[in-house]
């Protein structure tokens, strides 16, 4: 089943694209963007109440600074780039098939876009880890 | 037919704000990649230890071609991300005064964001 099929049906209840058991290619593909754009809108403004601490003035900044190099803050960044790549990329192939591009072709689109972020990912990773 | 695209399309809204959303959002998600890229290039992956220290912040955004870059982004990133967050809301059938209600908490919330942004920039600037 293409992916535009499986969303042919409009969601019976506001939530149901949260549920996606038994669901096909395309059900997962669209809650994953609304999962990854969701996480990030709340790290958007999480970004900006961190940023704050500048204004607070130079030590504040640094000792955030201090923090934000902890391992468990970099693991966190890496979901961080997770999100950030799989929404990105998702959201391309979501704008192509709104032009009307590639809407047969569609799946195989999200499956390359995801093994693309995939080693992507990996780079960002070693990036966190290493800079 | 319907993709995974039209779900999000203009159809369903009821504002102008809805209408002309999706565009916008296909152009800041466009946009989002040199814009974003660029942020984290110059502000973590060439910084060792991946953020910029007090100095460093302030010596950055003093460079007038980086603050109207970063301010450009924070619209863009703003804009992009409450309209994602409409469509999301719209998708629980809001009446249309709820919706019209939605549309304003929305766009007072976005000029909010990015006016704090540019007066956070505006006051690291001039402690510099």
């Amino acid at each position: 089943m293409s992916l535009h099929s499986t969303n042919r049906a409009r969601p019976r209840k506001p939530l149901q694209w949260i549920d996606v058991r038994n669901r096909r290619t395309g059900m997962w593909a669209f809650a994953l963007n609304r999962v990854t754009g969701l996480g990030l809108v709340v790290y958007l403004f999480l970004h900006f109440v961190m940023l704050s601490q500048l204004f607070v003035g130079r030590a504040a900044w640094d000792s955030f600074v201090a923090l934000a190099r902890s391992p468990l803050v970099l693991a966190f960044d890496v979901v961080l780039f997770a999100g950030l790549i799989i929404h990105g990329l998702n959201g391309f192939r979501v704008a192509l098939n709104g032009f009307g591009l590639g809407v047969r072709q569609q799946k195989a689109i999200f499956y390359g876009l995801m093994a693309v972020g995939a080693v992507l990912l990996a780079a960002s990773t070693v990036l966190i880890f290493t800079i | 037919m319907q993709t995974t695209a039209t779900i999000n399309a203009p159809a369903r809204t009821r504002s102008a704000l809805g209408s002309l959303g999706w565009i916008w959002q296909v152009i800041t998600g466009a946009a989002l990649v040199p814009l974003a890229g660029l942020h984290m290039i110059a502000q973590h992956f060439m910084v060792e230890g991946g953020l910029r220290g007090f100095d460093q912040v302030q010596a950055y955004l003093s460079n007038p071609i980086v603050w109207p870059i970063e301010l450009l982004f924070l619209a863009s990133v703003v804009s992009h991300a409450l309209l994602g967050v409409r469509a999301v809301l719209v998708d629980l059938g809001p009446s249309p005064r709820v919706a019209r209600l939605l549309d304003t908490v929305l766009v007072i919330v976005g000029i909010a964001s990015v006016a704090y942004g540019a007066w956070l920039t505006y006051a690291i600037v001039s402690a510099a």
